[in-house]
């Protein structure tokens, strides 16, 4: 959670290695170790969706698979990720370029879920979904988090206290976490709207 | 009015002196030690001021001097008419058809969106003060140089000074013109989407300017002042029409789009640019492909971009063909054009480095490749591991070197065969060098736009292009084969040279690509 401007995006840029960082240092805890994150151990979905406009949704697939054929366990065919992703059958093969920006965003949520990254970074995700998407993948963030660390960002206080298993606060720059233990979700909001606030 | 004016004159000035600070800190090394808090800087500010005066200033008359210098005045020794009429001619035509091409009012610039689209300043007093004072600069930037050109060729001194006015004239007839269609119609266009109404008139124009005097005639300083009375009494009743049309707003709510505004700049890589980008993709989905990872990823890519890699190269091959069969006639039908040919032939090597520069596609065919397709793939970070950037660099590598191979191929051959069929060289060699030396400068060009844009990654997110280093290189690129231009050399010295250098100079940069570009291929922020 946190305000606009406060440096989200910078904050996954950082994590993402697209821009350095000036200090601190972050890993990876992996069977109890500590180690440097891969570029195979992250996947960011930006809230502006981001597809090769010249390939069809089947076409992208295929690449994506086939460059991370050695990391993804159990594969299923194209065809089931469609279906997983309930991407209707008239749109498989066409050119992503005239996707809308919703099935955009589906496509990028899809392959990266396919490349089984350890950590998916995930910027304002289900902003731009309409209501019924938006409850799907919403299930289906619960269903992922069971194996995955899910890092996201939001300014829906709603949907931080339902999904999330720790709440951050990101103001000017600095990460404070809220204490969630033995709280209602009413004084959760009020703590966490106090922190933002105290902050200014 | 004048009020408007001065505000718009200094938001003008402050993202112009905002710019030049900004294009300072791109440069490399200077970069670092520089701090964001400059923009507040108030030395530098004041500085970057008057740079951006300066530069309005020069504005008022390079432009000017440049039109008459290359469109007029270096014309004249075409034809064999008096040139002082020549002049006036030219110059007259010339007015008409830039009339109605550059209305200043109907361009849309970033200036007018960001004062009347993003500032809600008043369209009226903004359209109208700019205009007015792009008009005084017109006269201001023109007199001088009718003056000047207009006394070397022995024009009467009241045309040079009636010149100024004449175009001031014309402009705002054809300003009144528009404003009359918008009136009738209420649809504006943009300047640069000119209508093939307009393109025809245009047309016709030059072709009145620069067809007459070829066939002896022209216009002289009676007529001239004749079509000048005229224009000026339209003129003045233009000018009062144009000042008290009401609606600018409305009209310049319809020109100043974002897609307008944005495709004049095409060179800085815009939306306009990505739009074009998109279109050249082929819908075709039927061209598939039976290769794995990421050559199917560029098989693809290729497949879906006909329209800008291999059909342009056909083209350019067509016509590179249809030169040399012309030239092989020309030689067995003229015996002087024979020796000619031979003698530029033997020395003009070095021209070519210029004319392969100019037919290379590689430039714009990295652009297509971030537009298109990396510009959304860097966004994955799997798509940045050394395997898979490496593995896709040299696919493109491939794809580049064979594109441009092919019209490489037709003029080094040619070359070689129009040497042979014009006399021959003493030293048989020469035909090899001159062959192999064409394909090596076409495999430089390949590889060293693509190597600098794997280096230099130039673009950001939004496609705007964020590298001076980039452009510096590009700059240096064209300055550089132009320079060659100059030279003359024999075939067997520089032919030599040029395969040494490409030779070096690919396994140089291929190098540095290779340890390199995984670190610095990525979005720019």
């Amino acid at each position: 959670m946190e305000e606009i401007g406060a440096g989200k995006t910078t904050f996954f840029n950082c994590l993402n290695e697209d821009v350095e960082i000036d200090s601190g240092k972050f890993f990876i805890e992996d069977n109890g170790k500590q180690r440097k994150m891969e570029a195979e151990d992250i996947g960011y979905v930006l809230s502006t969706p981001n597809v090769p406009e010249f390939l069809t949704a089947r076409e992208f697939l295929k690449f994506f698979i086939d460059i991370n054929k050695k990391r993804i366990k159990n594969e299923k065919t194209i065809d089931e990720y469609f279906d997983f992703m309930k991407i209707e059958k008239e749109d498989r093969d066409r050119l992503l370029k005239d996707f809308s920006h919703g099935m955009k965003n589906k496509m990028q949520m899809l392959v990266n879920i396919i490349a089984n990254p350890n950590v998916l970074l995930l910027d304002e995700p289900l902003t731009s979904f309409d209501v019924v998407v938006a409850e799907e993948m919403k299930q289906m963030l619960k269903e992922i988090k069971k194996d995955h660390i899910i890092i996201f960002s939001t300014h829906i206080m709603e949907l931080a206290l339902d999904l999330c298993d720790e709440i951050v606060i990101l103001n000017r720059g600095i990460l404070e976490e809220i204490d969630k233990n033995n709280l209602d979700n009413e004084h959760l909001k009020n703590k966490i709207i106090d922190a933002l606030k105290e902050e200014i | 009015m004048l009020k408007t004016f001065i505000t718009s004159f200094k938001l003008q000035n402050t993202y112009r002196t905002n710019s030049i600070i900004y294009s300072i800190k791109q440069l490399p090394l200077i970069k670092r030690i520089l701090p964001n808090s400059l923009y507040k800087n108030r030395g530098l500010k004041i500085f970057a001021s008057i740079i951006s005066i300066l530069w309005e200033i020069i504005n008022i008359f390079i432009g000017k001097i440049l039109y008459i210098l290359l469109m007029i005045f270096m014309a004249l020794s075409w034809y064999k008419t008096n040139h002082a009429d020549t002049f006036i001619h030219l110059f007259t035509f010339l007015t008409f058809a830039g009339g109605v091409l550059n209305t200043y009012m109907l361009n849309p610039t970033k200036d007018k969106y960001y004062a009347i689209i993003l500032m809600n300043i008043n369209a009226r007093e903004y359209g109208l003060s700019n205009y007015y004072y792009q008009l005084i600069k017109l006269v201001v930037g023109f007199l001088p140089f009718t003056i000047f050109f207009g006394w070397t060729l022995g024009i009467p001194l009241w045309v040079q000074i009636l010149l100024p006015f004449f175009i001031l004239a014309v402009k705002l007839i054809a300003m009144n013109y528009m404003i009359y269609k918008f009136k009738k119609t209420n649809k504006a266009t943009s300047e640069n989407l000119p209508t093939k109404f307009v393109w025809g008139f245009v047309g016709i124009c030059l072709l009145l300017a620069y067809g007459l005097p070829f066939l002896g005639i022209t216009i002289n300083s009676t007529i001239f002042l004749c079509i000048s009375i005229i224009a000026i009494l339209l003129g003045i009743y233009s000018f009062a029409k144009i000042h008290n049309f009401k609606d600018y707003r409305k009209m310049y709510k319809q020109i100043l789009t974002e897609s307008n505004v944005y495709m004049q700049e095409k060179a800085n890589g815009t939306q306009a640019m990505k739009d074009n980008s998109l279109k050249q993709i082929e819908l075709d989905t039927k061209y598939t492909s039976k290769k794995t990872g990421f050559a199917y990823f560029h098989d693809l890519f290729v497949k879906r971009h006909k329209k800008i890699l291999t059909e342009a190269v056909k083209k350019q091959s067509v016509v590179i063909l249809v030169i040399i069969i012309a030239m092989i006639i020309g030689i067995t039908m003229n015996e002087n054009f024979k020796t000619k040919t031979n003698e530029i032939l033997l020395v003009y090597l070095p021209y070519f480095v210029f004319i392969m520069y100019l037919i290379n596609r590689s430039s714009s065919v990295t652009q297509a490749m971030f537009m298109n397709c990396d510009h959304s793939m860097l966004t994955y970070r799997i798509y940045r591991t050394p395997k898979v950037i490496l593995g896709i660099f040299k696919e493109r590598l491939k794809t580049l070197i064979t594109i441009n191979l092919l019209p490489a191929v037709l003029i080094g051959s040619g070359l070689a065969l129009l040497l042979y069929l014009s006399g021959g060289t003493d030293n048989p060699l020469n035909y090899a060098i001159l062959f192999i030396s064409i394909i090596a400068m076409s495999i430089f060009f390949s590889v060293h736009y693509l190597v600098m844009y794997y280096l230099l990654q130039p673009y950001n997110v939004s496609t705007e292009m964020k590298s001076s280093t980039y452009k510096g290189v590009q700059g240096l690129t064209y300055i550089v084969s132009w320079y060659m231009i100059q030279i003359k050399m024999p075939i067997f010295g520089f032919g030599i040279a040029t395969i040494v250098f490409c030779i070096a100079y690919c396994l140089i940069s291929l190098f540095l690509a290779y340890k390199y570009a995984p670190k610095t291929f990525k979005l720019r922020i």
